[in-house]
């Protein structure tokens, strides 16, 4: 499977790209409104300052100015606001790797909770407890996927305003990442199933089934790590994935 | 209540702070109209209870309150000011729903074209300036025949 079929299961990817688009469209449709902007405002500049100017045409010209160097203020901001959209984007266009790499794990949580709070960023706030962690040998690719699902899912398990809370931590030799929400728990019988490939409590065109099966396979046969979770229904869920600071010199299939 | 004599006033509605820069900025530069800007949607409904506005652009999607909602509020407080929808979000159903339900003037995408946008908020303020040029003429007629009726009245009663 390659990695974008993998990642259209995993994070209903139609909703994520209207929200990129919609995240990097407003930044967009400002710096083009400077542009113009600026523009006139030079054209007017330059008649003010011809010859010698007098008090009143010197006041217009500061006035200009000021402007200018406002709107290039925020020409600025929206160029960063794109970069770092494009940034987060970068983790998951790149082919998987099939060597393990060593990563800061904890920026690679960062980069992909600025990518899925771009969907629920405004209804759901998050809270980040990272500690310092070696560099972590994995597939982070697959990994980020992996992320991106499970923040996915539990933004979608809130509704209306709530928390998503994560966690790192070294315990040993394992990194343990949890990801908790405030949201709407499972159901014994959800807990049964939610490995399940084909289990999903999403509407028809929202989630395929396939997300947490394929979070399964990517945390403990990839990576040789451990996912679990914990929830109450009403009382929200964390999922706990533990991954091995090194990778066994395992004689994996290429 | 002359707002007619004052320049126009015109509010924008986005929670992000670029949107609102960049377009006062633009309205600044090319026309003498006072430009308010709000983040707050409720921010901005309050504004709009205590000072007469010739048009109002909002976003559509908001914390708190969204576009249509701000609009419905502001049409209530102020039936004669222009209402505009400037939505990067753009989908027919909130469209029609706009136009059905606060009689929207005009729906704009984002990122707007600075031309289209001056000339739907200049024709926005003058649609609404006319409208209040018309209630305050209709006024005046409407106490013209009165006063008519009340000396009609009194000629009647003088001559039988």
């Amino acid at each position: 499977m390659t990695p974008a079929t993998d990642l259209h299961q995993m994070a209903s990817l139609g909703r994520l790209i209207a929200g990129i688009v919609h995240e990097i469209n407003t930044p967009i449709a400002s710096v083009f409104s400077n542009t113009e902007v600026i523009l006139h405002s030079l054209e007017k500049l330059t008649p003010l300052l011809d010859g010698s100017p007098d008090v009143q045409s010197m006041e217009k010209a500061r006035r200009i100015v000021s402007t200018v160097e406002n709107l290039v203020a925020v020409d600025r901001l929206a160029c960063e606001r794109i970069r770092a959209v494009i940034r987060a984007l970068k983790l998951f266009s790149r082919a998987d790797s099939q060597q393990p790499e060593k990563v800061d794990l904890n920026q690679h949580l960062r980069d992909t909770l600025k990518l899925a709070g771009i969907e629920f960023g405004k209804r759901v706030s998050v809270e980040t407890d990272f500690a310092d962690l070696p560099e972590v040998e994995c597939y982070p690719q697959v990994l980020n996927q992996v992320f991106l699902n499970v923040l996915v899912n539990a933004a979608q398990a809130i509704s209306g305003p709530g928390k998503i809370t994560v966690r790192t931590r070294l315990e040993g030799e394992l990194v343990h990442i949890s990801i908790s929400d405030t949201g709407a728990g499972m159901t014994p019988e959800q807990k049964a199933r939610i490995f399940q490939p084909g289990f999903t409590t999403k509407p028809p065109g929202e989630g395929t089934g396939l997300g947490l099966a394929l979070c399964r396979e990517i945390i403990e046969k990839r990576h040789g790590g451990e996912i679990g979770f914990e929830s109450q229904p009403g009382q929200g869920a964390t999922f706990h994935i533990r991954i091995p600071v090194q990778q066994q010199t395992r004689s994996s299939a290429p | 209540m002359k707002q007619n004599n004052h320049s126009p006033s015109v509010m924008i509605v986005d929670d992000e702070e670029m949107v609102i820069t960049s377009i006062k900025a633009f309205l600044q530069l090319e026309t003498d109209f006072d430009v308010h800007g709000f983040t707050d949607p409720e921010d901005a409904v309050r504004f709009a209870e205590g000072t007469p506005l010739d048009a109002a652009i909002s976003d559509y999607l908001m914390p708190k309150l969204n576009g249509i909602q701000v609009l419905g509020k502001i049409k209530e407080l102020q039936p004669e000011a222009s209402r505009l929808l400037l939505t990067g979000h753009a989908d027919k159903q909130s469209a029609i729903q706009a136009i059905n339900q606060v009689a929207l003037f005009q729906y704009l995408e984002k990122p707007w074209d600075n031309a289209q946008l001056l000339l739907a908020v200049r024709s926005g303020v003058e649609r609404a300036r006319l409208f209040r040029d018309l209630r305050e003429k209709v006024g005046e007629l409407d106490s013209a025949h009165s006063s008519l009726k009340t000396v009609q009245k009194r000629l009647i009663e003088a001559f039988l």
